[in-house]
């Protein structure tokens, strides 16, 4: 059985004999298990490489040092960034750091090498496979050891939340939760984005480089920018998505109601993604002009 | 019977940028970009019976692997009809990439840092392949391409030849009825590539399977394939039996010889035995009829001061060549 079909029968409430609401999840229990079989594959791979944890480990820690210093710097000469004082700013430089760790775990090591793969035909392979080529493409690996990465700034973020004094509440964790994972997407969906330029551009390289530039954008509360900026952070390339507003909802800045715009923007940015890897697959094996 | 595979006025064209040489070349591409039109396969129209080993021949950029691609599903033809397993490629889904098994010789799907039975492990779980009869394909195909002693070391530590062996196995756990392989010797040693052909003719009888392979080697062809589709610039020059074409076309052999010390060799002293294709002393190439190859070496061996000597067959090349100037493609 490739796909397992659920059929999840919705009764309305409160009509006896009622219309029945059928709706079909299709959950594709293939891509699990292809999942699984990938990630102990990575696993099995890295163990080989113990010494990398050590240097994620020492290259994450020094990276959160740096970055607390350049803070420091701007600190001396202002109580405030964007209306965020220091130890705010430390709890998005904490989601940052989290995000990190996905990308480097999961999208730079996998979609990252799309570019390449379309340039030498590698693609080929993947797409001769019985599976979802998107999907396989984008969580092939697991660079388990960059995972430290989210440990350390789920540390940094709550050890900054502590000196700011604040105990957030259920619903507030709640909120931070959900938009941390709309902010995956829309990181996924930034990646999606610009590896699919590939399928048009076949020469672009290093197009995660430019990936770099722009998400050190992200780096600092959307609000320090100017209007024009921050205007492109959050419409145009929505990097505000996955730092500001997952730290705003941790600390309070935000009602924890918003977190659902956030889980919609995320939701439209997946759909935009999916439309794009279609165009581009088409384009890839000649179906358009 | 069905044909497995059916290709009707099959073309594909890609639409190149062309630019000059030069600064100035580039920059008038980058204000207006020019296009021309490249035909990889022109009106290519086969049918290929289930159980068949078929072989592409041509040389380089001949449309070989386009034709290939359009067969998999990968590219979309410009124009024709293309029939695989009973399904349009393109449009037949996860189902019809299950029949299939794709191995391309410059490529790999293999995971580099780890034993090549990982790589098995994850393509059982992209094929749904049941653990029992996992353990008996896998134990077959181990059998047939003496994996014993490769199948735990790291990718990164064999050989090419026993790479390309565990990327046939990676490909035909999920035991596919229909075999494109591309280059499947590409670079292989001569040992290597005889038992790549011989894995290739067992697994066909024991399974039935139906096998198209592209190649430039003449000995992958003579070996495997009952029937060959000759491919050059895009134009399917000939169709049939490969007994037919070699003793249409392939009716001289070449022999390859080394001479020893000692004067008196001359290009004439050759030519009395067969067709000088080259003489830089001490190297000759000579070119003499099929039938009568053993007979001249043995001739020559014993007339010159020969430290080696060597029969081959023409290089494809020159046997494609060869048909154009014979004009094949209009009576097959």
């Amino acid at each position: 059985m490739r796909i397992a079909e659920l059929q999840w029968e919705v009764e309305r409430g409160g009509k006896p004999g009622g219309t029945t609401l059928a709706m079909t999840f299709r959950i594709p229990q293939s891509a699990i298990r292809i999942l699984v079989a990938l990630w102990r594959l990575n696993v099995a791979e890295e163990l080989q490489y113990r010494a990398n944890f050590v240097a994620s480990l020492l290259g994450t820690t020094f990276w959160i040092g740096t970055a607390l210093l350049t803070l420091a710097v701007f600190f001396r000469h202002t109580t405030r960034l964007g209306d965020w004082d220091y130890w705010e700013v430390v709890v998005l430089l904490g989601v940052f750091n989290t995000l990190t760790g996905v990308i480097e775990a999961v999208l730079r090591p996998g979609i990252g090498r799309l570019a390449g793969e379309v340039k030498s035909g590698g693609l080929d392979l993947v797409l001769a496979k019985p599976v979802d080529a998107q999907g396989f493409v984008s969580f092939r690996r697991l660079d388990v050891w960059r995972l430290t990465d989210v440990v350390l700034g789920l540390t940094l973020a709550g050890y900054a939340l502590h000196r700011l004094g604040r105990v957030p509440s259920v619903v507030q964790l709640a909120a931070f939760g959900l938009a941390l994972a709309a902010a995956v997407v829309v990181v996924y969906a930034l990646w999606v984005a610009l590896m699919s330029l590939a399928f048009w551009f076949v020469s672009v390289e290093n197009l995660s480089v430019l990936f770099d530039a722009v998400y050190e954008g992200a780096r600092y509360p959307v609000s320090a920018y100017p209007g024009a900026l921050r205007f492109v952070f959050v419409y145009l390339i929505p990097i505000a998505w996955t730092t500001t507003i997952p730290a705003s909802a941790l600390t309070g800045r935000l009602e924890p109601g918003f977190a659902l715009v956030a889980a919609a923007v995320a939701g439209v940015a997946f759909a935009l993604t999916r439309l794009l890897w279609r165009t581009a697959l088409k384009r890839y094996s000649g179906a358009s002009g | 019977m069905p044909p497995i595979v059916t290709a009707e006025r099959l073309s594909k064209t890609f639409r190149v940028k062309v630019r000059d040489p030069g600064l100035k070349g580039a920059l008038a591409a980058l204000v207006r970009p020019r296009y021309r039109d490249v035909h990889a396969v022109r009106d290519v129209t086969f049918r290929i019976e289930p159980g068949e080993i078929v072989a592409f021949l041509g040389p380089n950029g001949a449309g070989k692997t386009t034709t290939l691609k359009m067969l998999t599903g990968l590219l979309y033809p410009t124009t024709g009809r293309v029939e695989v397993a009973g399904v349009v490629p393109w449009t037949g889904g996860r189902d019809f990439k299950r029949r299939i098994a794709l191995v391309l010789g410059n490529r790999q799907q293999l995971v580099w840092d780890l034993p090549p039975e990982e790589t098995f492990l994850l393509n059982r779980a992209i094929y749904d392949i049941a653990e029992a009869a996992y353990g008996e394909r896998l134990a077959e195909l181990v059998d047939l391409l003496e994996l014993r002693d490769v199948l735990e070391k790291p990718v990164r530590q064999l050989s090419l030849g026993e790479r390309m062996k565990c990327e046939l196995a990676a490909a035909l756990l999920h035991r596919p009825p229909l075999l494109f392989l591309d280059e499947p010797t590409l670079g292989l040693d001569v040992t290597a590539q005889e038992a790549i052909r011989g894995f290739l003719t067992q697994y066909r009888e024991r399974h039935g399977a139906t096998v198209l392979l592209t190649s430039h080697y003449m000995q992958d062809v003579t070996a495997l394939a009952s029937r060959v589709l000759i491919i050059n610039r895009g134009h399917l020059l000939y169709d049939g039996a490969l007994d037919a074409l070699v003793a249409r076309i392939a009716r001289i052999k070449r022999i390859e010889l080394v001479l020893g010390p000692g004067d008196g060799v001359t290009a004439e002293t050759l030519a009395a035995f067969g067709t000088v294709k080259s003489f830089h002393f001490p190297n000759a190439v000579l070119e003499v009829r099929r039938d009568e190859a053993a007979a001249t070496s043995a001739r020559l061996l014993a007339a010159l001061p020969v430290a080696d000597l060597s029969i081959e067959d023409p290089p494809i090349e020159d046997v494609i060549r060869q048909a154009f100037a014979q004009g094949l493609g209009a009576d097959r």
